[in-house]
């Protein structure tokens, strides 16, 4: 657009109050974090000595991190294949059905609005080997679940709490994918003569892969970022350390083990990663708009 | 579609039933768990079908307190929740609709700066700043209050990008034709731009609200007194007691209760959740 | 009276490019002006820089002898009409004509008689509570200049009005805004790049090209005196057939063969044209030249013959022959055709100007 009102002042005033708190909340504790991870400090804050680069250094020679790393990479990766392939399979399923499509619609998206801590308590006590009656019932069939002393069955349980609450959001993006599809296409598939599972992996699968693609990116950002409180809820990172995920760590490290300037490296370390992240998805979300 | 495949039809429908089921079964059992008293959980298994404590638990816990460690009822930390979660969302929106109103329809120095620094905010989540984003609201005396629950989680990059977005889709011959009809600045953004970016306004409005509602570590952090507790947050208050002295009827009725606003919003207002959700993510 | 004057205008973009270098143009009251060009020729920059839309790097520009460069554009006392009509999408048709008297202070009684008063003009009183998602594209143009006539300008502005619309509705909006124009006696400043559209409205037409007014004038005598060749090609459909030429002493050397006799004190190389209407057909002994035809229009009321000059060396140069009523010549067989020397048009090809008269 080439229109332009010509004030001179008026736009910093409509930009103030943003950045005002864009300053204050944001650029400010990030400076902070910066400068905190450079320091060693005390748990009650009342002294800190310069030590360099020493944080990132026993952070990064730090098995624990290593780990944590690799907690974040299977968790996540977890929840986008499963949250993607589960919501696929039902949009393609409501995308045949004529009749009550906005039915299954309004039944399959409510978990959406269910903040991540209640999911996770919701299939916390699903699972709880004391009364849940899905680890009863896991037991009846010979499993012996107990998700506070064997981390792989953490791990489970946050999965599923943390892919339960994404499914909705995959499922109505890939209802509205999956309905762009011009209808056009499907019918000279069809004159063609592929069947329907055929036609869906030739022709239906390969147009969705931008939708893909980029639930793929969603997803693995709500993984990393999103389900703390399903984490808090369930496992609180454990058992030992095989569901803290790296956003977990900065918090039970810095708040929990009160080691300010290791859960400050850490947090620059996420800045990173998430400037990174974000560079790509903005990227993507720029070319999307030049069409 | 194409052809009738009755077995086809079938089977999506008995999919999709599945698929509801299984997304439901959670709030099944907590609600089962809801209308049972305290005693039932010690017996080694939650109950399967429903209880006859309903009201008892559902009246005491929303009108008397939350029990379980929180001694403030839920109906007063939904009002918490309520103002929380709508300050973040119109504080979110006004700066945002300011923010772009700016970006979009002027030119000034450092325009691109501007800009970055409020794109910059989506690398930084709550969550990985946030023990320096405490120091600092700590030391602006804004622990416990709705000031320091609702300020820091205002700004939002993602909403400035959607009103940028909106805005540039509105042609710019209504901005010159509304110049000739002798309309500046502020009257255009009041006459014009905020009747056509409604919509996307009340959509935003929907994705905002919930987002703000669901805020629990923030909360968790900067509230220790109980008169600021809020629904979602209070819900790991009540566990943080004793394993045996969880009371799992009274979290399960609070759980719901705290689920339940924000379902409302969405299945009462679907079509617009949906443009929200779809746009924002544009 | 003279009401808006031009003063060596123009327009220099931040990045350096000069839209506009320099025009002068001098606008009586009630006059309707149409700026004509090829898209990109500035037409539309230009009369941005008029209704205030645009920046005005040079020059000055003046309305009823006030100097109005830094003036906002509602305070020119201009109204416009934009190619997509830019009506407020949220705002009745009613609202969206008083929008501009509202923004003046105007009371309520006296903008409901002037909304009333025009939509009565314009035939829009049954549709002033919708709004313009509800109307046809003709509904709309109508709006458009509804909006701009409550407001009771000095000056209209129409940018492209009529190119959102079919041609049937085209030529009677065309009519029918030559009729209003003349009734409210208003001054007007018309954009277009349809040369019909242009003819037909206009007192004087501004011909653009790159910036620069090629021509000021009545359509007649851009029609029988074009100043350049672009003017000459650009007025007049079919265009006119220019070649390229030499005079020498024997007169205009079309080709090696053809050589038109012409007296003139200029030498060297130029463009002549003729317009396609103004060929005529005549015996193999008479004519000047011949033409092979390749193909042929039937319009009905007139045929158009497209061929090529036929000479011996093989140049082919295309003509353009326009007959009125049916014709069915065949398809390359010859035409033999003189042309009468008071319909040449010649330009010096270096300077790009029309020929004195010797």
């Amino acid at each position: 657009m080439s229109v332009y009102f010509p004030h001179k002042k008026l736009p910093y005033l409509l930009l103030l109050p943003q950045l005002v708190i864009t300053f204050i909340f944001f650029l400010w504790p990030a400076e902070q974090a910066f400068e905190q991870a450079f320091y060693q400090e005390d748990p009650f804050g009342l002294s800190r000595t310069f030590i360099g680069l020493d944080n990132f250094i026993s952070l990064f020679s730090d098995p624990i991190y290593y780990e944590s790393m690799l907690v974040t990479l299977v968790f996540s990766f977890s929840v986008a294949f499963l949250g993607l392939s589960i919501a696929l399979w039902l949009a393609v399923m409501a995308d045949r059905v004529i009749h009550g499509k906005l039915a299954y619609q309004t039944m399959l998206i409510w978990p959406y609005a269910v903040a991540p801590v209640l999911a996770g308590v919701l299939w916390w006590i699903l699972f709880d080997p004391s009364m849940g009656p899905v680890a009863l019932w896991l037991k009846y069939l010979g499993v012996n679940w107990d998700h506070y002393l064997n981390g792989d069955q953490a791990m489970i349980l946050v999965v599923i709490s943390a892919t339960w609450k994404q499914i909705s959001y995959n499922f109505l993006f890939f209802l509205a994918g999956l309905q762009a599809v011009p209808r056009s296409l499907i019918e000279a598939a069809s004159i063609d003569g592929a069947t329907p599972f055929k036609r869906f992996w030739t022709i239906v699968f390969p147009l969705l892969s931008p939708t893909t693609f980029f639930l793929l990116v969603v997803n693995l950002v709500y993984a990393f970022f999103d389900t703390f409180g399903v984490i808090d809820a369930t496992t609180q990172g454990g058992p030992g350390v095989s569901t803290a995920t790296m956003v977990y760590k900065v918090f039970s490290d810095g708040f929990i083990g009160l080691d300010l300037g290791g859960s400050a490296a850490q947090s620059v370390v996420l800045m990173f990663l998430v400037g990174i992240m974000t560079v790509i998805q903005f990227r993507y979300i720029e070319r999307k708009v030049e069409y | 579609m194409i052809e009738n495949r009755p077995w086809l039809t079938f089977v999506s429908h008995l999919s999709l039933l599945f698929g509801i089921a299984l997304v439901a079964l959670p709030v099944w059992v907590a609600l089962v768990a809801s209308t049972h008293p305290t005693s039932a959980f010690g017996a080694g298994h939650i109950p399967l079908w429903f209880g006859d404590q309903a009201l008892q638990n559902w009246g005491s816990v929303l009108f008397d307190n939350a029990g379980s460690g929180v001694d403030v009822p839920v109906w007063y930390m939904m009002l918490n929740s309520l103002i929380m979660a709508l300050g973040i969302t119109i504080g979110k929106i006004l700066i945002s609709l300011l923010s772009a109103y700016a970006i979009v329809y002027f030119r000034f120095p450092f325009r691109h700066l501007c800009f970055w620094v409020i794109f910059i905010t989506l690398m930084l989540p709550v969550e990985v700043r946030i023990v320096p984003t405490y120091e600092v609201v700590a030391n602006l005396n804004m622990l416990n209050s709705y000031a320091g629950l609702t300020l820091p989680l205002i700004a939002s990059a993602t909403a400035t990008f959607l009103f940028r977005q909106c805005f540039m889709s509105i042609p710019g011959e209504l901005v010159e034709a509304a110049r000739i009809d002798g309309a500046g600045p502020i009257r255009f953004f009041f006459d014009i731009l905020l009747p056509l970016s409604r919509t996307n306004i009340a959509a935003l409005f929907v994705i905002m609200f919930i987002y703000g509602w669901n805020q629990y570590l923030w909360p968790l952090i900067v509230t220790t007194d109980d008169a600021y507790y809020t629904l979602v947050m209070s819900i790991k208050r009540m566990l943080s007691v004793d394993n045996g002295d969880v009371e799992w009827n009274r979290v399960m009725v609070t759980t719901l209760l705290a689920m339940l606003p924000p379902i409302a919003v969405v299945v009462g207002m679907q079509k617009l959740f949906v443009k929200g959700l779809v746009d924002a993510e544009k | 009276m003279t009401d808006i004057i031009l003063n060596k205008i123009g327009k220099t973009y931040p990045n350096g490019f000069h839209a506009i270098p320099s025009i002068d143009l001098t606008i009586k009251e009630g006059e309707f002006i149409v700026l004509v060009g090829p898209s990109g020729c500035g037409k539309s920059t230009l009369l941005r820089m008029v209704a205030g839309l645009e920046s005005i790097s040079q020059g000055d520009m003046m309305i009823k002898g006030q100097r109005v460069n830094e003036k906002e554009p509602a305070d020119r006392d201009i109204a416009m009409v934009f190619q997509n009509y830019a009506l407020y999408p949220h705002m009745t048709v009613y609202a969206n004509m008083a929008y501009g008297l509202k923004n003046r202070g105007e009371s309520k009684n006296v903008i409901d008689d002037k909304v009333n008063n025009v939509a009565n003009m314009l035939g829009l009183e049954a549709l002033l509570q919708r709004k313009p998602g509800q109307l046809s594209g003709g509904q709309r143009q109508r709006v458009a200049m509804g909006r701009a006539m409550v407001r009771d300008p000095k000056v209209f502005l129409f940018d492209e009005p009529l190119s959102n619309l079919d041609a049937k509705l085209r030529v009677q909006m065309r009519i029918e805004i030559r009729q209003l124009q003349r009734k409210l006696g208003t001054t007007t400043l018309y954009v277009t790049h349809d040369q019909v559209e242009a003819m037909t409205l206009a007192d004087r037409l501004v011909v653009l090209s790159k910036g620069k007014a090629e021509q000021i004038g009545t359509p007649m005598e851009l029609y029988s005196k074009p100043a350049t060749p672009f003017v000459a090609a650009f007025i007049g459909s079919p265009s006119m057939n220019l070649l390229p030429a030499e005079l020498n002493d024997q007169g205009i050397k079309l080709s090696e063969q053809l050589t038109l006799p012409f007296e003139h004190d200029f030498r060297g190389k130029l463009v002549w044209g003729i317009r396609p209407e103004h060929l005529e057909v005549s015996d193999e002994n008479d004519a000047d030249f011949a033409m092979r035809i390749q193909a042929v229009e039937s319009l009905g009321v007139e045929t158009l013959i497209h061929g090529v000059l036929e000479q011996s060396d093989g140049a082919s140069t295309p003509l353009v022959v326009r007959l009125s009523g049916p014709h069915t010549p065949e398809i390359n067989s010859l035409m033999w055709l003189t042309v009468p020397e008071h319909h040449w048009h010649i330009f010096n090809a270096e300077t790009e100007q029309r020929l004195s008269e010797s």
